[in-house]
């Protein structure tokens, strides 16, 4: 038969947001892929070269609207290199809190919009339930529901309100428990087994020269993670180890990408209960908003020729802001704020990961990499 | 608690990095203190002229386990020195990850042990600067066929910044339009960011056809 091309998108279930797959075909069979981005592209890096240091924050949490936590500390890690603040060490436990919380929600939200890209609608509704336990969560730092301008460039905005821990505790408790739901709901589902089984495969050495990271990454049965491998926040402090997956001879399938996920979110859930119990002062006590404890005097200028850098454990891989001060006004915006964005490189290699596959597969191999088309068109 | 790789083994592993990239002519290496809010982060940077580059990213590949091409920038420094026109900074990492091995048909996943990593598994940071000079076509040694994942971080760059890849396949815009005019890259410090013609609705919520304060004015 004749191939040929059909573009997949910008419309189209499979993108999760706006983009354009287009899928070379032979019958039903793949034969090459190229995808098409910029759809959403907003000059964010320009944005960000007329604005304060402390303004930029809210931009960062806006280029994904999953993990919007996550995006905002990891440009916070690197504006406090270029400022060189030190930060207290309970405003870093309480910014761990933050993040891993974060983490759950936004795999919760993966896990939900993954179930309905192969044919099981039901488990939307019931990760989508859980995720609202964590927003409220984050709500209650943040003030906002999705976007929580949270992080200070020094410490964090507002201490853990009074009960946070409680609530936060009993929360994951039952989050850990449902967990469970989730598992029987998809492995128990011959449809979810026969679709994400043996389709996409994916080695880990293909996957670092080709830059993809984090949870696809350590699908593959290594575990490579920014946070022990790079340090930040208090990782070095708590007890834990990124969890990797048995991946078969051919390399991590669809599958074990859901599979690594999940086993992520006890994860942080675990991180974020250790992190309650450990932190200086203990968790119930609460202190004023710019209290030292939670928030270092950082100065707002930045002298020609410094810059910061910082790479971040995101949802999806591997962020990073790389900062060059020395800007408008004397230095009090930044000359140049470049983004690392993990999906902007990761998408090209899910599609190739197609190549090879049926059309019918496709929305199960690009669903199980976790796309998000804010952060990877910024 | 051995959870995380110690700040001193990783410097051990910038010094002796830097030990090694400094023979190689036109490469001026060190090693530089970043911090991550309170932890101190080692780091190797170096200056690379545009002509070792290329042969410093092919030594760093294959010599010193170098397997991961993070990020590139590109920036423009229109009142910077001649020499300093344009500079591509190159974030790269060690990351050590190998492919796990198949024992009997099974796979064994690879788990690193962080306080027990050592020589090519020790992640690593690298921060290499290229300074390019004054021209209108700025141009540097493309590492994409190298690092696979450069492929695209150097077209955004080209097509943001405006610095093209020698050697690059395939270079095409990726974030802006197919159709944007030839010679347009937004990064570059003459074009300003600007409020457009159009008043936006919550602007002019009362119906005054009240304009913003700064209206007119380049941002």
């Amino acid at each position: 038969m004749a191939e040929m091309w059909i573009s997949m998108g910008p419309q189209h279930p499979m993108t999760h947001g706006l983009w354009t797959l287009k899928v070379k075909v032979d019958g039903e069979t793949v034969v090459d892929t190229e995808p098409d981005l910029g759809y959403i592209h907003r000059g964010v890096e320009k944005i960000c070269e007329s604005r304060d240091f402390t303004q930029i924050t809210t931009y960062c949490d806006r280029l994904c609207y999953a993990s919007a936590n996550t995006w905002s500390h990891a440009y916070i890690y690197a504006a406090e290199d270029l400022l060189e603040v030190e930060v207290p060490e309970r405003a870093e436990y309480i910014r761990l809190v933050a993040i891993e919380l974060q983490r759950v929600a936004s795999h919760l939200m993966w896990l939900g919009a993954y179930g309905p890209d192969i044919g099981n609608l039901s488990v939307m509704v019931w990760c989508l339930r859980e995720r609202e336990m964590m927003m409220d969560l984050l709500q209650e730092l943040g003030g906002s529901r999705m976007h929580y301008n949270f992080p200070r460039i020094g410490g964090v905005k507002r201490d853990l309100p009074y009960g946070f821990a409680q609530r936060a505790r009993a929360k994951l408790k039952l989050f850990l428990n449902r967990i469970q739901e989730y598992e029987a709901l998809f492995d128990e589902s011959t449809v979810f087994l026969v679709r994400s089984q043996g389709v996409g495969y994916a080695k880990p050495e293909e996957m670092v020269n080709h830059g993809v990271t984090g949870p696809n990454l350590r699908a593959g049965g290594v575990n490579y993670d920014i946070r022990w491998a790079h340090p930040y926040s208090v990782y070095s402090e708590l007890d834990w180890a990124p969890p990797v997956e048995r991946s078969s001879i051919k390399g991590a399938d669809c599958y074990d990408r859901y599979r690594v996920r999940v086993e992520e979110m006890r994860v942080s859930a675990s991180l974020v209960l250790q992190a309650l119990d450990k932190m200086p002062g203990g968790a119930d006590t609460y202190h004023e908003p710019e209290d030292p404890m939670i928030l270092a005097k950082a100065p707002s200028r930045a002298p020609e020729g410094t810059t910061g850098a910082h790479h971040f454990e995101d949802s999806r891989g591997e962020s990073m802001f790389y900062i060059a001060g020395g800007g408008e006004g004397r230095g009090k915006q930044p000359y140049r704020v470049s983004i690392r964005s993990p999906m902007f490189i990761t998408i090209p290699y899910a599609a190739k990961c197609m190549i090879g596959y049926k059309v019918a597969d496709i929305p199960a191999i690009m669903g199980s990499f976790d796309p998000c088309i804010g952060e990877t068109d910024r | 608690m051995g959870m995380t790789v110690s700040p001193d083994s990783q410097k051990a592993a910038a010094e002796a990095l830097v030990a090694a990239a400094s023979g190689i002519d036109g490469v001026d290496a060190e090693v530089a203190e970043r911090s991550s809010g309170t932890n101190p982060r080692y780091v190797v940077v170096a200056n690379a002229s545009p002509g070792s580059w290329r042969t410093l990213a092919e030594k760093l590949y294959s010599e010193h386990a170098v397997d991961h091409c993070s990020m590139v920038t590109g920036i423009h420094w229109p009142e910077g020195d001649a020499e300093r026109k344009w500079e591509v900074v190159y974030h790269l990492m060690r990351t050590g990850v190998r492919d796990p091995p198949n024992e009997n048909g099974i796979v064994r996943p690879v788990i690193v042990n962080p306080s027990k990593a050592r020589g090519a598994s020790m992640p690593l940071e690298l921060e290499i600067h290229v300074h390019l000079p004054d021209s209108t076509t700025p141009s540097v040694d493309s590492v994409q066929d190298i690092w696979v994942g450069a492929d695209w971080n150097e077209k955004e760059t080209w097509d943001l910044v405006g610095i093209d890849f020698d050697g690059h396949q395939g270079m095409r815009r990726v974030l802006q339009p197919h159709e944007t005019p030839k010679g347009y890259h937004p990064l570059q410090k003459q074009h300003h960011l600007r409020y457009h013609g159009f008043v936006e609705m919550y602007d002019d919520a009362q119906g005054f056809m009240r304009k913003p304060a700064d209206v007119g004015k380049i941002k």
